[in-house]
C-alpha cells in the first residue's frame, strides 16, 4: 500500500524534523545540566532532598506508566482509562484499610503488613478484573474501526469511572492517618533525612519492574505478548489466542495500577476522584518519553519526571516554581512527541519491532 | 436537505421490515403506489403517536411536543422539494423562521416532560455559541478526522483576544490613580476617556478567530505529522497547558497580561452606535436594549449560518474532498497528490478559527474571560456534541450541540429535580453529567458510531473500516490494519 | 414526466389543527402572566407566605452545585428563615424569594454563562427589587456592572475580593472598582468584611506571636490569590518578611518539595491563602510532616470548616491558626444568638454548628428588606437605601455601611486547632487600630 510519491515526501519530513532535534535536544539538555549544577552548588542539601523526593514519586509514577507502556505495546491504544482505574484501586485500598482492616497511624509491624499484603492483593485483583472488563466491553468491539473510535472510548471509560468514584465516595479528598507507613530514618545527609515510607515505595517499584521484565522476556504468556504486539494476525496463525493475550495484558496493566493505588494511598495518604487522571497524563508522559513499549524506559522516564517535578518545585535559583510544574511536563510531552516520538530510549516500535 | 433529513430521521422501512409489514396488509407495492405527502403524513402520525404513547405517562399530553409535531410535520410532509428551483430550500428556511421567531414564543412553550420547561432565551445563545464550537471541531474530527482533544484552547484563545481589547485589561495606572492608556476605535456604550483598549466587539469577532487559526496553525504544523493518537495526545496537553498560563499570566515576566484567577471582567458590548441607530434602526447597544438576550440571540443565529454556510461549502469543496480522503486512507491520499501537512493544517486552522469566533462572541456575551471556562471537561463536552449528532454532518452536529447544551445549561438540574419531585429519588443528577455524557460517547462508540444522524460517508467508513495508518509508522504496523481494512 | 404536487387535504388538516392548538394554547397560558416569577432553570420556586402574590421578589444568587454545595444550601435555607420570620413583609410592601442557582454541574462552581444569564433574568423581571448574592467574588464582577444599568442593588453575605468595592494596591487591578459601575453610581453592599482585613488582622496576629518571616501559598484561586495577596500587603504593613510566595497545585501527589522549599527559605510561619476543599488536608499533612511539629501554620477562612480541617489533616493540624471574619459564637450578641439558635432549631443544627455564613445570608437578607421597607418602591431608592444600612443588633453584631459599601464592622476572630477541636483565642479589629 505504499507508493513512492509519498513514502518520499515523508521520509523528507522525517529527516527534516531529525535535522534540528538533535539540536534542540542537546541544547535542552545542556541547559538543564547547567541549571542543576548551579543550584547544587547554591544549596547542596536542599538538591539532595528533592532528589530523594523525586526518585520516590518516580516510583510511584512508574507503576502507573508500566501499564500504559504494556497496553500501549499491545494494542497502540491509549488508554486514557488507565489512571483512573488507578484511582479507583487508591480508593479501593483506603477504604480497605480504613475500613475494613481499620489501620490507623503507627500500627504495630504485626498487624499493619498483613492488612497491607492483603489489601495490595485485593486492589491488584480488583483493577486488574476492572481494567480487562473494560476492555472487553470498550475496546474490543472498536478494533477494526478507525483509530480515533477506540480513543473516544477511552476517554469516555475514564469519565465513568471518574463518576463511579464521585458516586461511591464523593467529591471531596478522601484522607487516610499520616503514619501508616513506618516513618523511621534509613539514612540521614546533613539536615536530610530519608525515612522508611519512602523507601518501601522505591522497594516495591523495584521487584514488580523485574517480574514484569521476566514475564514478558522470558514465560510463555510473555512470548505470546510480544508476538501479539508485532503482528496480530501472524500470531493468530501461530496458534496464539489474540484475545486471550489482550485480556492478560489489561489483567496485568490492571494490576500494577491497583498497586499504584494501594502505595499512593498509603504513602500519599489523600486521594480524589479526578487525581487518576492527572496523574494518569504525567505517567503517559513518561511512558512516552521512555520509549512507548519499552518497559525499562517507562521507569526512567517516570523517575525523570518525578525529579523535573520535584526540582521544579523546590529549587532556588531560576525554577519557575510549583505554579508552573503541570506546564513544564506537558511541554516534554509535547517537545518529545514531536521531536523524537521514539522516546529517549531509541527503539522505534514496541518490543524492537 | 428536506427529503434527504426526512429520510435519515424517519428511516423508511428497508427491505427486511417489507415482511413484518406485509402480515398487516401493507405491501411495499401498494405502499409505494401512494402519493409521497400521504406516505409522510402516516408516517409523521405514527411517529407522533410512538412519541404521545412514551411520553404522556410523565407528563400527560404536552402542548409543546404537539406543536414541533406540528411544525415539523408542515415543513416536512409535503413535498416541498418538488417546486421548481426554491422548493428545496423550504424547510430549510421554515425551521430558520421557526428558530428566529423564538425569543416571541420562548416562554408561551410548555414544560417538556423530565427535562422540563424549553430553554430561555439566554440560554437559546449559550446553544447557539456551542453549537457555532461544535461545527468548528467537526471540520477537525468530523471532516479530516483528526481527534482534538484540546479544541477549548481555542475558544480561550478568541475569549482572551476579544478581553484585551475590550476591557480596561491595558490601562496602566498613572501615580493619581487614572487611567495611563487609552485607544478607541469605534466603541460603544462606555465613557469614551475610560482607560485601555477598546475596538468594536464586532472587529474582534474576527480578530479571537484570527488570533485562534494562527495559533492553530503554529501548533498544527509540528504536531499534525504526528499519527492519529499522537495528535489526541499533544492536543490534549495544548488544551492543559493553556489554563495553567492563563491562571498565571497575571505576571508573565512582570507583566499583568490576563489578570490570573480573577479573569478579565467586564468586556465592552455589541451594538451599532447611536447613529446607526438613528438612521436604520439598529440597536444601539445590547446590553441596555431590553431585548439585550434576543438581539444576541439573531446575532448568534446569523454566526452560526455562516458556519454552517462555510462548513456546507467546504464539505463540497475541493478542500474537503481532500480532508476526506486523507481521513479514510492517508497514504493513498498522499499518492493522488493530496498535499497532507498542507491539507491537515488547513483543517486545524479553519477549526480553530470558528473555535476562536466562538469564544469571543462568548466572552463578549458573558462580559468576561476566566481562566475557570477551559478546562478539559469542555473539550470533551464539545467532542461528545460532534460525536452525539453525526461526525461529519452538520446537521447532525447542530442537533447534538444544542441538545447537549441545553442539558449542561438547565435540562440536568431540571431532570434532578423531576426525579425528586415524581419518583422521590434525591439524586443530585448534574453531579453526574461527564459520567452520562460518558456512558453516551460509549454507547454511540459502540453502537451507532457514525451518530444519531450520520453522514453517509462516514457510515460507510464505520461499517466497512479505513486505511487510517499513516506511513510514518513505517516499521511494518501495516499487517494489523490489513484486520482493519475489509 | 412531471408529477403532480399534491397539497390538497392534509395540508388544510394540519393548517386548521395547528391553528386551533395555538388558539387553545394562547387562551392557557395567559394564566401565567399575572405572577412573574424567575425561570425555574435556574431558580427554584417562589417561596412566600401571605395571600395572592407579592408586590415583590427578592432572588438569592448563590452556588449550589460543586464543592461549596453544603454551605450555601444552609445559606438559602437562612435567607428564607429570615423572609418567613419577617412574614414576607417589608415595611409596607410584601416580598417573595427565590433562591437562583449561579454554578453549572459542568463546571462543578459558579459559571459565567450561569451568572450573566441570572442577571439577566433579574434584570428584566421588573417585581425583582433587589439581590441578595452572591457567592463568589468572580460572579459578583459579571453581575453589578449589568444590574448597574438598571439601578438593581445588590447585598452580598460573602463576597470578600478588595476590588469590588475599594482600590488595594497590589491586590485590585486597573480600573477597579470604577469599572463594575459604568453609571458612575454604585449599587453594591456586602455585610462581609472585604479581605484586606482579614490579610492585615492575620498580619498583626503573627507580629504579636513574634514572628519575623513568613512564607504565603495561595492556591491560584481568585478568593485564594486574592487573600494571600492582601496577606502580602499586611505583613509588608506590620514589617514582616515576605520568605516567599508561591502556588500550590490542587491536583499534586505530595507537597513535601513544597515543604523543603520553604524550610529552606528560613521562614518562620507559614500562610495558607486558599480554600481547605483544594487539598488543604494534605497540604497541612505534609507541611507538618516537612516542617516539624511547633511551626506556625495560619489560614484564612477558606480552612474555616474546621471539621473538615480536622477530618483531613488529622493530627497535622494541631496547633494550626484559622482565621474567620466576624464574631466567635460565643461573642455574638443577643439577635446573633437568637438566630442561630432558633434557625438552627428549623433545620435540626445545634446552635454552634450553625455554618457562620448562615448569619451572613441572614444578615444580607435584613440589609435588603430593611432597604426595601425604606424605599419608595422603586429599584433606584432601594439600592440608595441600601448604603443607609445601618444595625444595632443582627446576626452578625452590630454594624454600619459605608458610601463604598463596605461595613465598618471588621472583627476578625482567632482559632487554633487544639485536640481535634477548634479553640477560640483572640479577635482582631483591624480597621479599628
Amino acid at each position: 500500500m505504499t507508493s513512492a510519491a509519498s513514502t518520499e515526501t515523508i521520509v523528507r519530513a522525517r529527516r527534516r524534523v531529525n535535522g534540528i532535534a538533535p539540536i534542540i535536544g542537546l541544547g535542552l539538555v545542556g541547559l538543564l545540566v547547567v541549571w542543576l549544577a548551579v543550584n547544587f552548588e547554591k544549596a547542596p542539601a536542599l538538591f539532595v532532598k528533592a532528589l530523594l523526593i523525586g526518585i520516590t514519586n518516580g516510583s510511584v509514577y512508574a507503576l502507573v506508566a508500566l501499564g500504559y507502556t504494556l497496553v500501549y505495546g499491545i494494542l497502540e491504544l491509549i488508554n486514557f482509562a488507565h489512571g483512573d482505574v488507578f484511582m479507583l484501586g487508591g480508593m479501593m485500598s483506603a477504604t480497605l484499610m480504613l475500613s475494613v482492616f481499620h489501620i490507623g497511624s503507627g500500627e504495630s509491624a504485626l498487624s499493619l503488613w498483613p492488612a497491607l499484603l492483603a489489601s495490595l492483593a485485593i486492589s491488584m485483583v480488583f483493577c486488574g478484573i476492572l481494567n480487562a472488563s473494560i476492555e472487553k466491553v470498550a475496546y474490543r468491539p472498536l478494533r477494526r474501526a478507525p483509530r480515533v473510535a477506540p480513543l473516544i472510548t477511552a476517554i469516555a471509560m475514564s469519565f465513568i469511572l471518574q463518576n463511579v468514584a464521585i458516586a461511591w465516595k464523593g467529591p471531596n479528598y478522601i484522607s487516610l492517618p499520616i503514619n501508616i507507613l513506618p516513618h523511621g530514618v534509613v539514612f540521614s545527609i546533613g539536615r536530610n533525612t530519608y525515612t522508611w515510607d519512602a523507601l518501601i515505595v522505591v522497594l516495591l517499584t523495584a521487584p514488580v519492574l523485574v517480574a514484569l521484565v521476566w514475564l514478558v522476556q522470558y514465560t510463555k504468556q510473555g512470548k505470546a505478548m510480544r508476538a501479539t504486539a508485532q503482528d496480530r494476525e501472524a500470531a493468530a496463525m501461530m496458534g496464539i489466542d489474540v484475545n486471550r493475550t489482550i485480556s492478560f495484558t489489561f489483567l496485568i496493566a490492571g494490576g500494577l495500577a491497583g498497586a499504584a493505588g494501594l502505595i499512593y494511598s498509603v504513602y500519599f495518604t489523600s486521594i480524589r476522584f479526578d487525581q487518576g487522571f492527572q496523574l494518569g497524563l504525567f505517567a503517559f508522559t513518561a511512558a512516552v518519553l521512555g520509549g512507548i513499549g519499552n518497559l525499562p524506559g517507562a521507569v526512567l522516564g517516570a523517575l525523570f519526571i518525578g525529579l523535573t517535578q520535584s526540582f521544579n518545585n523546590t529549587l532556588g535559583w531560576h525554577a519557575p516554581g510549583s505554579d508552573w510544574t503541570q506546564s513544564i511536563v506537558f511541554s516534554i510531552l509535547i517537545l518529545i512527541l514531536v521531536f523524537r516520538p521514539e522516546g529517549i530510549l531509541g527503539e522505534r516500535t514496541p518490543e524492537g519491532g | 436537505m428536506g427529503s434527504e433529513l426526512w429520510r435519515r430521521i424517519f428511516a423508511l422501512p428497508g427491505a427486511a421490515r417489507w415482511a413484518v409489514l406485509a402480515r398487516v396488509g401493507v405491501t411495499e407495492d401498494a405502499w409505494k403506489a401512494w402519493p409521497v405527502m400521504y406516505r409522510r403524513a402516516v408516517v409523521a402520525v405514527l411517529v407522533g403517536l410512538v412519541a404521545l404513547v412514551v411520553l404522556a405517562p410523565f407528563s400527560g399530553i404536552d402542548l409543546a411536543a404537539v406543536y414541533t409535531w406540528i411544525v415539523f410535520a408542515v415543513l416536512f410532509v409535503p413535498p416541498w422539494e418538488r417546486i421548481p428551483r426554491v422548493g428545496k430550500f423550504i424547510p430549510a428556511l421554515g425551521m430558520l423562521a421557526v428558530v428566529v421567531a423564538y425569543p416571541y414564543y420562548a416562554d408561551k412553550l410548555y414544560t417538556l416532560p423530565i427535562l422540563g420547561a424549553f430553554p430561555d432565551v439566554h440560554t437559546g445563545v449559550v446553544m447557539l455559541i456551542y453549537a457555532m464550537m461544535a461545527l468548528g471541531l467537526n471540520v477537525v474530527v468530523g471532516y479530516a478526522g483528526l481527534l482534538d482533544l484540546g479544541y477549548v484552547a481555542f475558544y480561550a484563545i478568541g475569549a482572551y483576544s476579544a478581553a484585551w481589547f475590550a476591557s480596561q485589561q491595558f490601562a496602566g495606572q498613572n501615580p493619581d490613580g487614572s487611567a495611563k492608556h487609552s485607544f478607541h476605535f469605534l466603541a460603544i456604550g462606555i465613557d469614551p476617556t475610560l482607560g485601555g483598549i477598546h475596538l468594536t466587539p464586532w472587529l474582534l469577532l474576527v480578530v479571537g478567530g484570527v488570533f485562534a487559526a494562527l495559533i492553530g496553525m503554529l501548533i498544527g504544523l509540528p504536531t499534525l505529522r504526528l499519527r492519529g493518537d499522537y495528535l489526541a495526545i499533544v492536543t490534549l496537553g495544548f488544551g492543559e497547558i493553556l489554563p495553567q498560563v492563563a491562571r498565571n499570566g497575571d505576571s508573565l515576566f512582570g507583566q499583568n497580561i490576563t489578570n490570573g484567577p480573577q479573569g478579565i471582567v467586564p468586556l465592552d458590548t455589541l451594538g451599532f452606535g447611536n447613529t446607526l441607530h438613528r438612521v436604520l434602526g439598529l440597536p444601539a447597544n445590547y446590553q441596555i436594549a431590553p431585548n439585550g438576550d434576543s438581539l444576541y440571540f439573531w446575532t448568534a443565529i446569523v454566526l452560526v449560518l455562516i458556519t454552517l454556510f462555510c462548513s456546507l461549502r467546504l464539505r463540497a469543496s475541493r478542500l474537503g474532498r481532500a480532508w476526506v480522503a486523507i481521513r479514510e486512507d492517508e497514504t493513498a491520499a498522499s499518492a493522488m497528490g493530496i498535499p497532507l501537512m498542507r491539507t491537515k493544517t488547513l483543517a486545524y486552522a479553519i477549526g480553530a478559527f470558528f473555535g476562536g469566533v466562538a469564544g469571543a462572541y462568548f466572552a463578549i456575551f458573558t462580559s468576561s474571560a476566566n481562566p475557570d471556562s477551559f478546562q478539559l471537561n469542555f473539550s470533551v463536552f464539545v467532542l461528545v456534541m460532534v460525536i452525539l449528532g453525526g461526525m461529519g454532518n452538520v446537521w447532525g452536529v447542530l442537533v447534538g450541540a444544542a441538545f447537549l447544551a441545553y442539558l449542561d445549561q438547565a435540562g440536568l438540574a431540571n431532570t434532578g429535580a423531576w426525579l425528586s419531585d415524581h419518583l422521590g429519588l434525591n439524586l443530585d443528577v448534574p453531579k453526574y453529567e461527564f459520567g452520562i455524557y460518558g456512558v453516551m460517547l460509549l454507547v454511540m462508540m459502540l453502537f451507532r458510531p457514525h451518530g444519531l444522524i450520520p453522514e453517509a460517508r462516514r457510515k460507510m467508513e464505520f461499517e466497512h473500516g479505513v486505511h487510517d495508518e499513516p506511513l510514518y509508522d513505517e516499521m511494518g504496523d501495516d499487517a494489523h490494519v490489513a484486520g482493519a481494512s475489509h | 414526466m412531471k408529477k403532480r404536487i399534491r397539497f390538497g387535504i392534509p395540508l388544510a388538516v394540519i393548517v386548521g389543527a395547528a391553528l386551533v392548538v395555538v388558539g387553545v394554547a394562547t387562551a392557557t397560558s395567559s394564566r401565567s402572566h399575572s405572577a412573574s416569577v424567575l425561570p425555574t432553570s435556574s431558580c427554584a420556586k417562589l417561596q412566600y407566605g401571605g395571600s395572592g402574590s407579592p408586590q415583590y421578589i427578592i432572588p438569592s444568587d448563590l452556588p449550589l452545585q460543586g464543592s461549596s454545595r453544603t454551605q450555601t444550601v444552609e445559606m438559602t435555607k437562612a435567607i428564607a428563615y429570615t423572609f418567613k420570620q419577617a412574614g414576607y413583609k417589608a415595611g409596607k410592601y410584601t416580598v417573595g424569594y427565590q433562591s437562583c442557582d449561579d454554578s453549572t454541574a459542568q463546571a462543578g462552581k459558579w459559571d459565567p454563562a450561569k451568572c450573566a444569564a441570572n442577571v439577566g433574568n433579574y434584570v428584566r423581571d421588573k417585581s425583582v427589587i433587589g439581590v441578595i448574592g452572591t457567592f463568589n467574588s468572580g460572579c459578583v464582577e459579571l453581575e453589578i456592572p449589568i444590574a448597574n444599568r438598571a439601578s438593581l442593588g445588590y447585598a452580598s453575605p460573602a463576597n470578600t475580593y478588595d476590588g469590588l468595592t475599594q482600590v488595594q494596591p497590589g491586590v485590585t487591578s486597573a480600573g477597579e472598582p470604577g469599572k463594575y459601575y459604568p453609571t458612575g453610581k454604585r449599587n453594591y453592599v456586602r455585610v462581609v468584611a472585604a479581605d484586606i482585613n482579614q490579610g492585615t488582622a492575620d498580619a498583626i496576629l503573627l507580629k504579636q506571636k513574634k514572628i519575623t518571616s513568613v512564607y504565603i501559598l495561595n492556591d491560584k484561586e481568585a478568593y485564594g490569590l486574592g487573600v494571600a495577596n492582601d496577606m502580602r500587603n499586611g505583613s509588608k504593613a506590620n514589617g514582616l518578611k515576605i520568605a516567599g510566595f508561591a502556588a500550590w497545585d490542587p491536583k499534586a501527589a505530595s507537597y513535601q518539595d513544597l515543604a523543603t522549599k520553604i524550610q529552606s527559605s528560613g521562614a518562620k510561619a507559614v500562610y495558607l491563602g486558599g480554600l481547605e476543599c483544594e487539598n488543604g488536608g494534605k497540604l497541612i499533612k505534609d507541611l507538618r510532616a516537612g516542617l516539624g511539629a511547633s511551626f506556625l501554620m495560619e489560614a484564612p477562612d477558606g480552612f474555616s470548616s474546621f471539621k473538615d480541617t480536622v477530618a483531613h489533616a488529622g493530627d497535622a493540624s494541631a496547633g494550626m491558626i484559622i482565621s474567620i471574619a466576624g464574631q466567635p459564637f460565643a461573642k455574638l450578641g443577643k439577635s446573633g444568638k437568637a438566630f442561630a439558635a432558633a434557625f438552627g432549631k428549623s433545620i435540626g443544627l445545634k446552635a454552634k454548628d450553625v455554618n457562620p455564613y448562615s448569619n451572613y445570608a441572614a444578615t444580607a437578607a435584613l440589609t435588603m428588606l430593611k432597604a426595601v421597607a425604606n424605599s419608595d418602591g422603586t429599584r433606584a431608592s432601594v439600592t440608595a437605601n441600601l448604603f443607609k444600612t445601618s444595625f444595632a443588633d443582627s446576626p452578625i453584631g452590630a454594624f454600619k455601611l459605608n458610601k463604598n459599601g463596605d461595613t465598618n464592622a471588621a472583627p476578625i476572630s482567632f482559632y487554633t486547632i487544639k485536640g481535634g477541636q477548634a479553640v477560640f483565642t483572640t479577635l482582631i479589629n483591624p480597621a479599628k487600630k
